[in-house]
């Protein structure tokens, strides 16, 4: 069975020697970049050994426009670094992005064509903007969404060829992509790598590190980083908690709650650029307006509501959508409070996947009603 | 007495600021806003430190002869439960039910935020000016902690600087039967 077994090294010793394999066994190689702490640290261990080595290295950033500017200011810091050993591959172009916060304007497609008066900022003179694939093997996972973020890595990825793509993953941070990572090598006994098309390869160097281990470097190496981690700090936020998520998907709404505090600008271009921003902002962390957890008090239970929100779902061109996949679903109040949530976030997509099982409290009066 | 301004002219109720006595004036029934409790010892603070600067602003009932709030009742309050005055200044507007409604919400919501960067510079000023922690904690309403984390002009990379890297591990396979 696969273990965890400790070695003598320190994980930045492993990492440096994780990183010279990648160059001995790669032509190719592209990280890629966020704007958070973990790929910094990444993307300048890399950029180190290819400068050693007189070798150039790609930097890949999707950009999804409706960011933080501190994490734009991290990109073009990143992309600037070692100008004469970096690529840039920073990728503009239209994408279906969820909005979380409407329920009028279900999506936004960011970079969208006619619309640059209203896009967060120009685009990069040096950066991609259109399509670096070939549009007929154009691959979609889900044609009801449209071309999307994750659409837009596989196609990249899959446009190259004989590619280690390096990526800032951490087992601590997501314990479950660790574990289906770790399953099946990529490339020789590399377990912390991954298989993908055309002989390409995601690795993943950085996987035993703590977050304590990414700031020790940060500060060792004197790199900068995005402000929000500051900011956040400063908000009071525990230093494992903090996070640069993107602005306005299903996952990361909470964040416009304290985007006028951070970066005032960032806001109100936001408000301008698409609807909901203000109910995000006002109501973000509210226990009973998005985050669905407490029943407001003029219904009698989760269900009642649900039939509510679904009966004044104000979109009838995606009402369906939800009636055929609650119509598949439990009808209890475990699964109605989760149906809500999908209902107020305007989760036509199915990001947040509703559980579909028995009440858990149905199940504990069960094991009481047995003992007395 | 009026304001010109480019879109008509401006009522000046600020300018009509009467003495009220305090049992005279009551709460509506509608008013969303909430006031957490540390905000309201600030509010009693800066009544203090800088007297009582704004009118609470009122409608007159004449039924029940009372001045009701539509703005301002937590600074009501703060006057008439932890200062226990007598009277109180308010200005009387004349709006229906619907536009003192809408006037408590706009009074409410129509205010900005502080920018957390310009928070933490303002607090490090007033630390160079010789003011302690203690005195910045209770005229500016916060908790030790927050100015504590204002004042750290570092930033989060310097608090891991005496850190040591973890210990390296792999994945193994390990027969379990040994």
């Amino acid at each position: 069975m696969l273990k965890q077994v400790y070695t003598n090294e320190s994980v930045l010793e492993a990492t440096k020697r994780r990183i010279e394999a990648v160059f001995d066994d790669w032509e190719n190689i592209v990280v890629s970049i966020s704007g958070g702490k973990d790929s910094t640290v990444l993307a300048h261990l890399a950029l180190q050994e290819a400068h050693k080595r007189n070798r150039k290295i790609g930097l890949f950033f999707l950009d999804e426009e409706v960011v933080y500017e501190s994490t734009v200011n991290q990109i073009r810091y990143l992309m600037n670094l070692y100008p004469e050993n970096t690529n840039k591959l920073w990728l503009q172009i239209e994408l279906h992005l969820t909005n979380a916060t409407s329920l009028t304007e279900g999506q936004l497609i960011c970079w969208e064509r006619g619309k640059h008066k209203i896009w967060m900022r120009s685009k990069e003179p040096d950066s991609i903007q259109y399509k670096p694939w070939d549009k007929e093997k154009e691959t979609i996972r889900d044609k009801n969404k449209g071309f999307g973020f994750y659409d837009a890595l596989d196609n990249f990825q899959n446009s190259r060829k004989d590619t280690c793509f390096l990526v800032g993953l951490r087992a601590t941070e997501s314990m479950n992509r660790w574990r289906a990572v770790a399953k099946n090598p990529g490339h020789k006994d590399w377990f912390w790598s991954t298989k993908g098309q055309n002989g390409n390869i995601s690795a993943y160097p950085l996987y035993d590190w703590n977050f304590h281990d990414v700031w020790k470097y940060i500060y060792d190496n004197n790199l900068k980083y995005s402000k929000i981690y500051d900011y956040q700090f400063k908000k009071g936020l525990s230093i494992n908690e903090i996070r640069v998520s993107s602005l306005i998907h299903e996952k990361s709404f909470k964040a416009l709650v304290e985007l006028p505090e951070f970066e005032p600008k960032t806001y109100d271009k936001l408000l301008k650029r698409v609807g909901g921003i203000a109910v995000g902002h006002l109501y973000g962390k509210d226990s009973k307006m998005l985050r669905t957890r407490k029943l407001p008090k003029n219904f009698k239970d989760w269900r009642e509501y649900r039939d509510f929100l679904l009966s004044t779902y104000p979109d009838e061109s995606k009402k369906w959508i939800f009636e055929k996949r609650f119509a598949r679903h439990l009808d209890n109040n475990y699964v109605a409070r989760q149906q809500c949530r999908q209902l107020l976030l305007n989760d036509y997509e199915n990001n947040l996947p509703v559980k579909n099982d028995v009440d858990p409290i149905e199940k504990i009066k069960e094991k009481w009603r047995a003992l007395l | 007495m009026k304001l010109k301004s480019v879109k008509g002219n401006i009522e000046l109720p600020c300018m009509e600021v009467i003495l009220v006595p305090v049992e005279k004036v009551m709460a509506n029934n509608y008013n969303p806003n909430r006031v957490p409790e540390n905000n309201m010892k600030l509010l009693e603070q800066s009544i203090i430190d800088n007297g009582f600067c704004f009118p609470i602003v009122v409608i007159y009932d004449d039924v029940i002869d009372k001045y009701i709030v539509i703005d301002g009742f937590h600074r009501y309050t703060v006057l008439k439960e932890r200062l226990q005055v007598k009277e109180i200044p308010v200005v009387v507007l004349k709006h229906d039910l619907s536009q003192r409604m809408a006037a408590t919400v706009q009074f409410n919501r129509a205010r900005g935020v502080h920018q957390v960067e310009l928070m933490g510079d303002l607090v490090q000023a007033l630390v160079n000016q010789g003011m302690e922690d203690e005195e910045i904690a209770k005229h500016l309403g916060m908790e030790y902690d927050e100015v504590y984390r204002l004042k750290q002009i570092t930033g989060i990379a310097e608090l891991f600087k005496n850190q040591t890297y973890s210990k390296s591990w792999q994945m193994m396979e390990v027969d379990e039967n040994v």
